[in-house]
C-alpha cells in the first residue's frame, strides 16, 4: 500500500486556515464479505485554499468517489472529512445539505441546469433556496467574467453545451463557496469549448482566489490545475505541481503502462 | 413475436409505473361488476319470494291493482266466498283457497312501537293458508285460532324480539285488532325485510276487508299433471264471463310482482353504472398520462427501435399491446372485487334492515365479460394517443441527448378547437336560460354542458398555464423559491397538469353543479312554502301510507286546534266541455283548505269552488282543454257516481306545491261516494287557536302517540324536513361521485410519481445544490395543491355555470330562486388543497429519499 501524503502547501491569504479540505484515513467501501469493494482506500489529501487542483485517474479508480465525499454528497465508511473548521463526516443530513448549499459550489458533467429556469434564475438558485439576497456587484462581476450578460434570459434548452456549462460555472462561482467541485466539467463538450470553460475556471482561481477541485480524465484539462493528484485502486499514488498537457499525459502512459504489467 | 417480448419486457419493468393506472382500471370494473352482481342478486331474492308466493293461479277482482297498489280507502277490492266454490269445481284443480291481504296496516308493540321496515318494504297482513306454506313454515306456536291471535314473521319477531304470548296491535282501516301472538312463522326463502302478520280467516276478513265471508283473492292448485295455464284456462271457463277477474299463473303473478320492484332496481343499477362510467372517464386522463409519460420516458430507446429497424406500426402496437396487458390486469382484479363490493354492499343493506342473502349471490356469465371488455377497452382507447406519438418518434431520438422531454406546447388548432367548443357550449347554456319549454330546454342544457366539459377538456392545457399562474401568484408567493419551483414544475408539461386537472374536474363539476340545484330546490321551496302555507301543522305519514280514519279522528279531538282540513285524493274520469275525457285524479278537501294553502288563482274564487257542486282547475289544465270559469265538467268518480261539476277558479300552476290539483269539497264528493268507499286522508293539516301554538302541538302529537307511522309537523319541521331529505340524496350522490373524485386524486399521485422518477437528475442536482428534504418535499406538495386547485376551480366553475342554467330552466318548473351554496363551493375548494397535499405524500416521501448520487448518476 502506498499512501503518499502530500504536504499542504501554505498559500492563499489572512486568516483563514490555508487549508480548504482534508481528508484524513478516509476509507469507502461497498459491499461485504466477499463482494466487499474498496474504492478509498485510506486515503488522506490536504486541498489547498486558492488553488485548482486536478484529480486523475483511470476509470474504478475512486477519484469520483473522493471528490464526492469531499464534497459532502457521499458517505465515508470510516475517516475523517474536514471543510475548512468543520468535520463533515459526522454531520446528519440536514446540516450536510446546509453545507453544500452555503459553502460548496458544484459543477457536473451534462444535467446542470434546471430546464424550468432561465439563465439567471439557475445561477442564483442555490442563494434563492437559501433566502439570501445574492451581492448585486459580485454577480455582475461574475456573469461578465464568463461571458454571459447577453443570455441570462434564456433557459438552458436554448443555450449551447457550453454555454451551459458556463451558467453552471457562473452559478457555483455566484455564491463565493469556500470550495467548487466539478465532477468532468468539460466532459461532454469539444475542444473549445472545453478551453473556454477551463480558461473561466483558471481565471477564477487566479482573479477571484477561488478554490477549485476537479475530476478528470483529459490530461489537457488537468492541465490547466495547479496540482494534479492521481489516483489508481483507491490511493492517491502521485502528485504533480504545475503541469503541462504533455506532463500529465508522459505520466498516465507511465501508470497504464504499470497497470498492465503487474 | 418481437413486439409481444418487448411489450412484456416493457410492461413488467414498470410494473411500479402502471400500478396506479391499474387501480384505475380495477376501480371502474369493480364498480360496474359490482353493481351488476348486486341488482343480479336483488333480482334472485325477489323473483324467487315472488315465486315462491305466488300458487298456480290466482283469482283476483279485475278492480284490484298490484299487490302494493294501496287501495284509496284502505280496503282491497273483495270477492265473494261463492266464487271460491265455484272455482273448486274447475277441471283440474286440487284446491282452491280464499285469501285475505291487505297492505294498509301498520303492527306496533305495546310500546306503540312501529314493527314496520324502515326501508320502505311493506307490513302486510292476510290469513294464514295453506298456499302460504310455499314459502314460510311455521317454528314455534300455531297458526291464530280466534280474534285474539295473530302469528307473526320470524325476521320481525328476532329484530324486535318478540315472543309468543306478547301482544301486538294491528292497526288496519276498520280500527286497531289487538291480539296476542300465537305463533311464529319463519320464510323458507330469503324476506328482504317486510313485516308479515297472519290472523284467522274470519278476523281477517272483518277487520282488512271490511266484511265478513270475503276474499280478496283465491289461491288455486293445480292436479299433478295440469299446467298451470291449462289451469287458468280451466278457472276461466268455469267463472265464464272473466270481466270481473283477473287470472294470473304463477309466472305472471311473480312477473307483475316484480315490474313494480324491477323498475326500481333498473333505475338503481343505471344510476350506479352511470357512476361508475364517470369513474371510467375520469380512468381515462390518468391512463392517456401514464402512457405518455411512459412513452416520453422512453423516446431514446424507441428511437433506437426505430433505428434498427423497427417499422412504426410496431412501434405503436407494442404500445398498444402493453395497454392491453394493463387492461387485462385491471379488469380481471376489478371483477374480483367487484364482487368482493357486491357481498359488501349487501351487508350494509342488511344492517340497514333490508335482508339478502348470500346464498342468492348471483354472477351472470355476462358480468366478469362485460367486465373485461369495458376494461381493456377503455384502456386501450386511452392509450391510443400515445401509441401513436410513439409511432412517430424519429430513428433520431435515438442520437440525441435524452434529458427530459422537450416541454409539451398546446397547439394552435387545439386551442381554435377547445374555445369554438366551449363558446358553442356556454352559448347553449345561455340559451337554456331563456328557454321557454322545459323539452328544448333540457336538451340545451344537455349539450351546453357536453360541449363545455369537452371545450374545458381540450383548452385545459392552455387553462393551466393561466390558471396556475394566476394560483402561483395569490399562494405560491408565500414560499418563495420552493413556490417557484413549484410553479414552474407544474407549467411545464401543460398538457399533463392539464389532463390531470380535468380528471379532478369531471368529479367536482358534477359536485357544484347538484349542490348548486339541491340549495336552490331547497331555497326554492321554502321560499314558497313561506309564502303559500298557511296552516300551523300537517300529519302525514312517512312512507306515504293513508291516514286511518281512527287518527284522523284522533287529530280532530286534539285539543286547541282552530280547525283540522281533511284533504283526500279521488280518481275519476272527467269529461271536459270540448268533449275529451281523461283519467284525473281530483283532491277533495275541507273548505278550510284555502286558508291551509294559499294559491293564486288565474280566474275565479277559490273559495267558491268549495261551494255545492263546484271545483276549480289548474291552469295548464284549463288551457289545454279551453275551460273557463262557469264551464261544467262530469266528474265520474271511480268508486261513485257521476257528478256535473262548474268550474268556478282556475288556479295558477307557477307552484310546486299541489300543482296542477283539482280541488272541490269533501262534502260534494260525499254526495256522490257512499261513505264505506270513501278514500280516507292521504294528509291533514290542522291550526291552533291563537296564542295556543305549543299547547296544540304537544296535544297532537299525544293523540298520535299510538300511530306511529303518522308524525305531526309544524312549519319549522317541514322546512327542515324537506331540507333534510334533499341533503340525504345529495349525499348519497356525493357518495357515489366520489369514486370519480377517488380516480382522480390517483390520477393526481399518479403524475406526481411519475414526475419524481422523470425528473431524478433535476431533484438530484437541486439536492446537490443545497436543496433540504424538507424544501424538496414542499416544493412538490406544492405542485400537487397547485393542480389539484387548478382542477378544483375549473370543476366547480363548470359546475356553477351548468348549475345555475339548470336553475334558470327549472325556474319554468317552479325552482324560482337561485342559491349559490358558498360554503359547500369553498369547503370543497379547501378540500381540494387537501387532497393535493395528500396525493403528494408518498410521491414527495419517495423523492426526499432519493439517493443523491444515483440521482445525479441516472443516465437518461
Amino acid at each position: 500500500m502506498t499512501t503518499a501524503v502530500t504536504i499542504p502547501r501554505h498559500g492563499g491569504t489572512g486568516e483563514r486556515t490555508a487549508v480548504a479540505a482534508r481528508a484524513r484515513q478516509v476509507v469507502k467501501a461497498y459491499g461485504t464479505g466477499e463482494t466487499r469493494v474498496v474504492a478509498l482506500d485510506h486515503v488522506d489529501v490536504d486541498i489547498a485554499r486558492g488553488q485548482f487542483t486536478a484529480i486523475m485517474g483511470p476509470s474504478g479508480s475512486g477519484k469520483s468517489t473522493l471528490m464526492h465525499c469531499l464534497a459532502g454528497l457521499d458517505t465515508v465508511t470510516s475517516g475523517e472529512i474536514h471543510l475548512a473548521d468543520t468535520e463533515i463526516t459526522k454531520l446528519k443530513d440536514k446540516k450536510l445539505t446546509q453545507l453544500r448549499r452555503d459553502r460548496i459550489g458544484f459543477i457536473f458533467q451534462a444535467f446542470n441546469l434546471l430546464p424550468t429556469l432561465n439563465a439567471l434564475e439557475n445561477i442564483t438558485l442555490p442563494m434563492d433556496i437559501a433566502g439570501r439576497k445574492p451581492d448585486a456587484g459580485w454577480l455582475r462581476q461574475v456573469v461578465e467574467t464568463v461571458g454571459l450578460a447577453e443570455r441570462l434570459k434564456h433557459r438552458p434548452t436554448q443555450l449551447s453545451g457550453g454555454q451551459q456549462q458556463r451558467v453552471a460555472v457562473a452559478r457555483a462561482l455566484a455564491a463565493r463557496p469556500d470550495i467548487i467541485f466539478g465532477d468532468e466539467p468539460t466532459g461532454n463538450l469539444d475542444s473549445r469549448a472545453g478551453a473556454e470553460v477551463l480558461s473561466f475556471l483558471r481565471k477564477s482561481v487566479d482573479e477571484l482566489g477561488q478554490t477549485i477541485v476537479m475530476v478528470t480524465h483529459d490530461p489537457v484539462a488537468a492541465s490547466y490545475a495547479d496540482r494534479v493528484l492521481y489516483l489508481a485502486d483507491g490511493s492517491i499514488v502521485d502528485e504533480m505541481h504545475n503541469p503541462t498537457a504533455d506532463q500529465v499525459l508522459d505520466r498516465m502512459k507511465d501508470f497504464d503502462a504499470r497497470g498492465r504489467t503487474s | 413475436m418481437t413486439v409481444w417480448k418487448t411489450s412484456l419486457r416493457n410492461f413488467f419493468a414498470h410494473k411500479g409505473r402502471m400500478a396506479l393506472s391499474a387501480v384505475a382500471v380495477l376501480l371502474s370494473v369493480a364498480f360496474v361488476c359490482g353493481t351488476l352482481v348486486f341488482t343480479d342478486t336483488m333480482n334472485t331474492t325477489f323473483d324467487k319470494l315472488f315465486a315462491a308466493s305466488s300458487a298456480d293461479v290466482t283469482v283476483s277482482p279485475k278492480a284490484a291493482g298490484r299487490a302494493d297498489d294501496m287501495p284509496e280507502n284502505g280496503r282491497p277490492e273483495a270477492l265473494p266466498a261463492s266464487t271460491v266454490a265455484l272455482v273448486e269445481k274447475a277441471d283440474g284443480v286440487k284446491s282452491a283457497e280464499g285469501g285475505v291481504t291487505s297492505m294498509s296496516v301498520t303492527v306496533v308493540d305495546r310500546h306503540d312501537k312501529n314493527m314496520g321496515s324502515e326501508t320502505g318494504a311493506p307490513t302486510i297482513a292476510g290469513n294464514w293458508t295453506r298456499n302460504d306454506l310455499r314459502s314460510m313454515e311455521i317454528v314455534s306456536g300455531h297458526a291464530p285460532r280466534g280474534p285474539t291471535e295473530v302469528m307473526i314473521d320470524s325476521d320481525t319477531a328476532d329484530k324486535h324480539h318478540l315472543k309468543i304470548g306478547d301482544e301486538l296491535r294491528t292497526i288496519a282501516v276498520t280500527g286497531d285488532i289487538r291480539a296476542k301472538i300465537s305463533g311464529i312463522a319463519g320464510f323458507t326463502v330469503t324476506n328482504p325485510g317486510a313485516a308479515v302478520v297472519f290472523f284467522d280467516t274470519a278476523t281477517a276478513q272483518r277487520k282488512l276487508l271490511g266484511a265478513p265471508g270475503v276474499f280478496s283473492h283465491i289461491s288455486v292448485t293445480a292436479d299433478s299433471g295440469v299446467s298451470d295455464t291449462q289451469l287458468k284456462k280451466n278457472v276461466a271457463a268455469t267463472l265464464g264471463t272473466t270481466a270481473a277477474y283477473k287470472l294470473q299463473t304463477q309466472d305472471e303473478a311473480a312477473a307483475s310482482n316484480k315490474d313494480s320492484m324491477g323498475s326500481f332496481l333498473d333505475v338503481m343499477k343505471y344510476a350506479m353504472l352511470g357512476f361508475a362510467g364517470i369513474a371510467f372517464l375520469v380512468g381515462i386522463f390518468l391512463i392517456v398520462n401514464t402512457f405518455s409519460m411512459l412513452v416520453a420516458q422512453r423516446t431514446r430507446e424507441i428511437g433506437l427501435m426505430r433505428a434498427i429497424g423497427s417499422s412504426r406500426k410496431q412501434v405503436n402496437r407494442s404500445v398498444l399491446v402493453e395497454a392491453v396487458l394493463l387492461g387485462i390486469v385491471g379488469s380481471v382484479l376489478g371483477v374480483g372485487a367487484g364482487i368482493g363490493l357486491a357481498v359488501g354492499l349487501m351487508k350494509l343493506m342488511g344492517s340497514l334492515g333490508m335482508e339478502l342473502s348470500t346464498e342468492d349471490l348471483t354472477i351472470a356469465w355476462t358480468t366478469p365479460v362485460v367486465g373485461l371488455a369495458l376494461g381493456v377497452i377503455v384502456t386501450v382507447l386511452a392509450a391510443y394517443v400515445p401509441a401513436r406519438r410513439a409511432g412517430k418518434v424519429s430513428p433520431m431520438a435515438a442520437l440525441r441527448d435524452a434529458g427530459t422531454p422537450a416541454d409539451a406546447t398546446s397547439g394552435r388548432v387545439r386551442a381554435g378547437l377547445g374555445l369554438v367548443l366551449t363558446a358553442a357550449g356556454a352559448a347553449a347554456l345561455w340559451a337554456t336560460t331563456r328557454a321557454d319549454e322545459a323539452a328544448d330546454g333540457s336538451l340545451l342544457l344537455a349539450l351546453g354542458v357536453v360541449l363545455t366539459l369537452i371545450g374545458f377538456v381540450v383548452i385545459g392545457p392552455l387553462l393551466a398555464g393561466v390558471v396556475v399562474r394566476a394560483l402561483s401568484a395569490v399562494l405560491l408567493r408565500f414560499f418563495g423559491p420552493v413556490g417557484r419551483l413549484a410553479e414552474r414544475n407544474a407549467l411545464r408539461n401543460p398538457r399533463r397538469t392539464g389532463a390531470t386537472g380535468a380528471a379532478l374536474m369531471i368529479g367536482l363539476a358534477l359536485v357544484a353543479c347538484l349542490s348548486v340545484v339541491g340549495s336552490s330546490m331547497v331555497a326554492s321551496a321554502t321560499e314558497e312554502l313561506d309564502r303559500s302555507v298557511g296552516t300551523d301543522f300537517i300529519v302525514q305519514s312517512s312512507t306515504g301510507q293513508l291516514i286511518v280514519p281512527q287518527a284522523a279522528e284522533a287529530v280532530e279531538k286534539a285539543p286547541g286546534l282552530e280547525h283540522v282540513t281533511n284533504y283526500k285524493v279521488l280518481a275519476a274520469k272527467l269529461t271536459n266541455p270540448d268533449g275529451s275525457t281523461v283519467d284525473e285524479h281530483v283532491t277533495a278537501a275541507d273548505p278550510t283548505y284555502p286558508r291551509d294553502l294559499r294559491r293564486e288563482t288565474v280566474s275565479g274564487d277559490l273559495a267558491k269552488a268549495y261551494g255545492k257542486d263546484s271545483m276549480s282547475v289548474g291552469s295548464d289544465y284549463a288551457t289545454l282543454h279551453g275551460i273557463e270559469v262557469g264551464d261544467e265538467i262530469a266528474v265520474a268518480f271511480k268508486t261513485g257516481g257521476t257528478a256535473g261539476l262548474k268550474v268556478a277558479a282556475i288556479t295558477s300552476d307557477d307552484t310546486n306545491v299541489d300543482q296542477g290539483a283539482m280541488y272541490l269539497s269533501t262534502a260534494t264528493a260525499q254526495a256522490y261516494v257512499s261513505d264505506e268507499r270513501m278514500p280516507t286522508n292521504t294528509i291533514m293539516f290542522a291550526s291552533a287557536q291563537d296564542g295556543k301554538e305549543k299547547e296544540a302541538y304537544a296535544a297532537l302529537k299525544d293523540a298520535l302517540a299510538g300511530y306511529p307511522q303518522y308524525k305531526v309537523q309544524n312549519q319549522a319541521d317541514f322546512k327542515q324536513d324537506l331540507k333534510d331529505q334533499i341533503g340525504q340524496l345529495l349525499n348519497i350522490v356525493y357518495g357515489l361521485l366520489a369514486l370519480a373524485i377517488i380516480v382522480a386524486v390517483l390520477g393526481v399521485v399518479n403524475t406526481l410519481a411519475l414526475s419524481v422518477v422523470e425528473r431524478t437528475r433535476e431533484i438530484g442536482l437541486m439536492r446537490a445544490i443545497g436543496l433540504s428534504r424538507r424544501q424538496l418535499r414542499r416544493m412538490i406538495r406544492l405542485e400537487s395543491v397547485v393542480i389539484a386547485l387548478f382542477g378544483a376551480l375549473l370543476g366547480l366553475g363548470l359546475g356553477m355555470g351548468w348549475g345555475t342554467s339548470a336553475q334558470r330552466l327549472l325556474a319554468l318548473e317552479g325552482l324560482g330562486v337561485l342559491e349559490i351554496p358558498w360554503p359547500t363551493i369553498l369547503t370543497v375548494f379547501v378540500a381540494s388543497a387537501f387532497v393535493g397535499l395528500f396525493a403528494a405524500l408518498v410521491p414527495a416521501f419517495r423523492a426526499g429519499r432519493m439517493n443523491v448520487l444515483n440521482a445525479i448518476a441516472t443516465d437518461g
